[in-house]
């Protein structure tokens, strides 16, 4: 029952192709180029409605940390895979009138669910960060008021201070996306209108 | 037999007083929202109910004041004298000096509110009663 050792570097062999299948299996679409985006403090976010008696725009004017976004090319496609995670206190809205700012949170419940979570999954292509200004989309899950929901995201990327880059994105969103109801008062007279304008600005520093 | 038959008068003068207020009180606010938006920015505020669950007992008001008022009137009309106008204007007067002064004034000392809303309160609820008033006393004299 000894072995050769012909037959031991076989199963070595075997084990690293083995390992090697499940490797590629779980991370298949990576390409080696990888580049990490570090989102900056002042990143910010802006939401702007309306009622049927004025509009509102609340602001998140910080985002106050940093966090993580891995950019990775998919093998033959054109996008890109971008991941990572960015979460925003409720509590940090303000729409510039104390009573307003208190609606708006007690409509997004932060009592119970005090995080808006913003995921990214991919870009349409590997951004230019050499251009002024270019234009691409994106696929994001928006998680709000325990509701997960994912949108198409159209950003612009722009060249910003000291070497970082500006990423822009805009959205069209509805608070009955997330199954909340837009608030009402005297019994329907004030309501709000359902759709909401979402815009955020991240300041990233790429590092490669 | 009395007691029904005062039961009946105060019921359908309280009905018919509700109808008009409903289309009156509701009619008018509804006016007041589109004309004037900016009274009525205030109300953008978490103290007031937002999510629709309440909206029936909102629009029943006009019928519960009115039931109220129309008791008020029959236990009370004796007191107000001359033609329907002025005992409508008296018992308005009586109804919001008695009962909306001092909710106004806990309310708005207990409350996220604003002055402004205090007195349209107070202005709108004395112009219901006035209106229930005319109507009691040409209805139920």
């Amino acid at each position: 029952m000894i072995k050769t050792v012909s037959e031991m570097s076989l199963k070595k062999v075997n084990l690293y192709f083995l390992f090697a299948m499940l490797m590629s299996a779980g991370m298949p679409a990576f390409a080696q180029s990888a580049k990490t985006w570090i989102v900056n403090g002042n990143s910010n976010l802006r939401v702007n409605g309306s009622t049927n008696i004025n509009k509102f725009s609340c602001v998140i004017p910080s985002y106050g940390h940093t966090d993580t976004l891995i950019l990775a090319g998919v093998k033959n496609s054109m996008a890109v895979s971008l991941s990572g995670d960015i979460d925003l206190q409720i509590k940090s809205f303000d729409c510039h009138n104390s009573l307003m700012t208190r609606d708006l949170r007690k409509t997004l419940r932060d009592d119970q669910f005090p995080l808006l979570h913003i995921r990214f999954i991919s870009l349409s292509k590997m951004p230019d960060v050499t251009a002024q200004e270019s234009e691409l989309t994106g696929l994001v899950d928006i998680g709000l008021a325990g509701v997960q929901k994912r949108f198409t995201i159209a950003y612009r990327l722009q060249k910003g201070a000291g070497g970082n880059i500006r990423l822009l994105g805009s959205q069209q969103i509805r608070f009955s996306d997330f199954n909340l109801i837009p608030p009402r008062k005297l019994g329907g007279m004030i309501r709000t209108n359902d759709t909401l304008y979402v815009d955020f600005c991240l300041d990233i520093t790429q590092v490669e | 037999m009395h007691l029904a038959d005062t039961m009946k008068k105060v019921i359908i003068a309280g009905l018919m007083a509700g109808c008009i207020l409903f289309v009156l009180s509701y009619g008018g606010l509804f006016l007041a929202i589109q004309f004037f938006p900016k009274l009525f920015l205030a109300y953008n505020n978490p103290l007031f109910n937002s999510d629709g669950s309440r909206d029936l007992l909102f629009y029943l008001h006009a019928f519960i004041i009115s039931f109220a008022l129309s008791w008020f009137w029959d236990r009370f009309k004796s007191l107000f004298k001359g033609p329907s106008l002025i005992r409508g204007i008296e018992f308005g007067l009586v109804y919001s000096i008695i009962a909306l002064v001092p909710v106004m004034w806990i309310s708005f000392s207990a409350l996220d509110i604003t002055v402004a809303m205090v007195v349209s309160w107070l202005i709108y609820g004395l112009l219901q009663a006035t209106v229930a008033g005319v109507v009691f006393a040409r209805i139920n004299p």
